[in-house]
């Protein structure tokens, strides 16, 4: 049975063994560039000045780099989609629209074993294809990675920080988790719709709102977040605004905890309370540091933030709800396909 | 003699429709057992329920002692669907490599001599073949499985006449070697004449008549005689169905023994005529007190 999965296979493993090898060999083409810019930016085995090292080399990241960077991203996190819309979704429809399943099921071979076969080979293939393309972007990658962990208020295109949107789905193992489950939808999608066609717009709309529903409102709750303050005095960086005696303090990040995920912030005075008018003694100050004469009269930055240091309990947590997401999905698969007829 | 399909009060059902209900009979072993019926009659639901590609609504259905799509019920019945399916990309060879993966008795040996007396091409694709050719090869797949019962949903309805008869004759050859029974269903009552030796007649999901050919032709005959009502007839001669002209009746009766009133003038009926009365029957919507006809083993 492996046998007739592959060999009806074979188009789409060219498509990905050639889209494996175009990739690579993008990254292969432009990586020696941007490490040379990075061992000219002294980055590597800098103490000291390392924030500056890290920023100047982000600076001369341009053009084709930040070009590169930017669709690597783009490749990892479509690919999921990609599979389960080409791969998953017309996986048993076509052979229920084509009639075929009528001689698949009839050989010596129950719809069972026939469906542990599809998924477990194709399902496999997808999670090799997309952690593939992961690792091999993560090793192209690695210079930008580690100058945005030491200078992370730097300016970039795309977000940068290990928990920044994007590149918490391209690094890592969640995209093991992405391409399981996304598989796995498009061929039990295409179990209950039967056509391929409407089966794969389905795979796709319902993707699309999980992978911007998992960030936005699932992942900031899967560990309950760290409540603390942060000086203004110094070391603080972030967007100061005032509006006449208002003002709004955004911080970038939080000194000490590189690559830390800030999911919120406000200002706060001595006692706790939320806090937006400037103290009047601050007010009309034309000498000083403002922000001194703020943090004098004990206004701070009250932020709620992950720490660096659950990356990879996030990772895990998010790869095994997704494979366990699969799981459930393969299942459903196989009490569909045991009652359709 | 074993039934190679047995079925109690069958019926499938799609949403409020039912395709196929109460549908009771016993297929012999060792036919070529024709299935014959008009268009939605329940012929093609009921050889998928057989194979257990669909599963029944109500009652029971068991093929050579078993559930079918049971592990080892799948092993002894071969299949042919409706339009004989193909995967498109694959070639002539993949197919018989499919057979060989797919199947523990396959027989591999029967299969490449039937390929190279068809004359197919082994690197062709699958989907450039012609109808025929199409039908050949899933024929080949079925047949090299070495099944125990052989089940072909209307093998050669899609075939034009030539291929049709090729089709026939091949799956004749192939029955003759292999000592397989055969149920294939068609509402083409020419085709079944040649190649069957037992008839079921279905019409609205009821088993009108059934029987070894010879036996049904022995026990139908048309009587003409000056008209008159047929409910006369004595006990033993069933009407089947009966026409009139301004002073003549013609009558199709099934009689256990031979007529011998000399009003009529007795005659035999050929195999079409007999069918084409029994599914008028139910058209005319008289055949209820036939609803129950005994099955002739």
């Amino acid at each position: 049975m492996t046998w007739l999965t592959w060999r009806q296979f074979r188009a789409q493993s060219v498509t990905a063994i050639v889209a494996l090898a175009a990739f690579a060999i993008l990254l292969g083409v432009t990586g020696p560039h941007l490490a040379s810019l990075y061992a000219a930016s002294r980055v590597a085995g800098c103490s000291a000045t390392c924030t500056h090292s890290a920023t100047n080399f982000l600076g001369t990241v341009t053009g084709t780099d930040t070009l590169v960077y930017t669709l690597g991203v783009a490749a990892v996190i479509l690919a999921p989609a990609l599979i389960g819309i080409f791969w998953g979704a017309p996986l048993i429809a076509r052979e229920i629209e084509t009639g075929t399943f009528r001689l698949a099921w009839t050989q010596t071979i129950t719809r069972a074993r026939w469906l542990v076969s599809k998924l477990a080979v194709l399902g496999l293939a997808a999670m090799a294809v997309t952690e593939g393309l992961s690792l091999m972007y993560s090793w192209w990658a690695a210079p930008i990675t580690e100058a945005a962990r030491l200078a992370p208020g730097a300016n970039f295109p795309v977000g940068m920080g290990p928990f920044s949107l994007l590149a918490f789905d391209a690094h890592g193992i969640v995209p093991l988790g992405y391409a399981a489950f996304a598989f796995t939808l498009g061929v039990t999608t295409g179990t209950f719709v039967r056509r391929p066609l409407p089966a794969m717009a389905i795979t796709l709309a319902v993707f699309a709102v999980v992978q911007v529903a998992m960030p936005l409102g699932i992942r900031p709750h899967l560990f309950s977040p760290v409540h603390s303050t942060i000086s203004v005095a110094q070391r603080f960086s972030g967007q100061e605004s005032v509006t006449g005696d208002t003002f709004t303090l955004t911080p970038d990040y939080i000194f000490g905890q590189p690559g830390a995920w800030l999911i919120a912030s406000h200002a706060v005075n001595a006692a706790g309370q939320p806090v937006s008018i400037i103290p009047a003694a601050c007010l009309g100050q034309r000498t000083g540091d403002p922000m001194a004469c703020m943090a004098s009269h004990g206004i701070e930055v009250a932020v709620t933030y992950q720490p660096t240091s659950r990356y990879w309990a996030f990772q895990w947590t998010e790869t095994a709800i997704f494979l366990a997401l699969a799981l459930a999905l393969a299942g459903l698969c196989f009490w569909r396909l045991s009652r359709l007829s | 003699m074993t039934a190679v399909v047995e079925t109690h009060g069958l019926g499938k059902r799609y949403g409020r429709k039912w395709a196929l209900s109460e549908c009771t009979l016993s297929v012999p072993a060792g036919h070529v057992v024709g299935l014959v019926g008009p268009n939605g009659a329940g012929k093609s639901t009921l050889l998928n329920l057989a194979v257990g590609l669909l599963t029944p609504s109500t009652g029971s259905i068991e093929v050579l002692g078993q559930r079918p799509a049971a592990g080892p019920a799948l092993a002894k019945v071969g299949f042919l669907a409706q339009d004989a399916p193909v995967y498109g990309g694959l070639s002539v060879a993949d197919y018989l490599k499919l057979g060989t993966r797919l199947n523990p008795g396959w027989d591999e040996q029967l299969a490449r001599s039937r390929i190279e007396r068809l004359g197919l091409d082994l690197g062709q694709k699958a989907g450039t073949l012609s109808g025929g050719q199409r039908a050949q090869l899933a024929l080949t797949l079925a047949a090299a499985k070495r099944p125990e019962l052989l089940i072909l949903d209307e093998p050669v309805a899609s075939l034009d006449p030539l291929a049709r008869r090729e089709f026939l004759q091949d799956l004749m050859e192939s029955v003759a070697d292999q000592e397989m029974s055969v149920v294939l269903s068609s509402h083409l009552v020419a085709d079944m004449e040649r190649v069957c030796d037992y008839l079921i007649v279905l019409v609205g999901s009821m088993v009108r008549v059934a029987g070894p050919v010879d036996e049904l032709l022995a026990t139908h005959h048309v009587l003409t005689g000056p008209r008159r009502d047929p409910d006369a007839l004595p006990a033993g001669q069933q009407v089947i169905s009966a026409s009139y002209a301004d002073r003549q009746t013609t009558l199709l009766v099934r009689a256990s023994t031979p007529v011998m009133d000399p009003a009529w003038t007795v005659s035999e009926v050929n195999l079409e005529d007999l069918v084409l009365a029994y599914m008028s029957q139910a058209v005319g919507g008289n055949g209820r007190h036939n609803r129950h006809l005994e099955v002739q083993k």
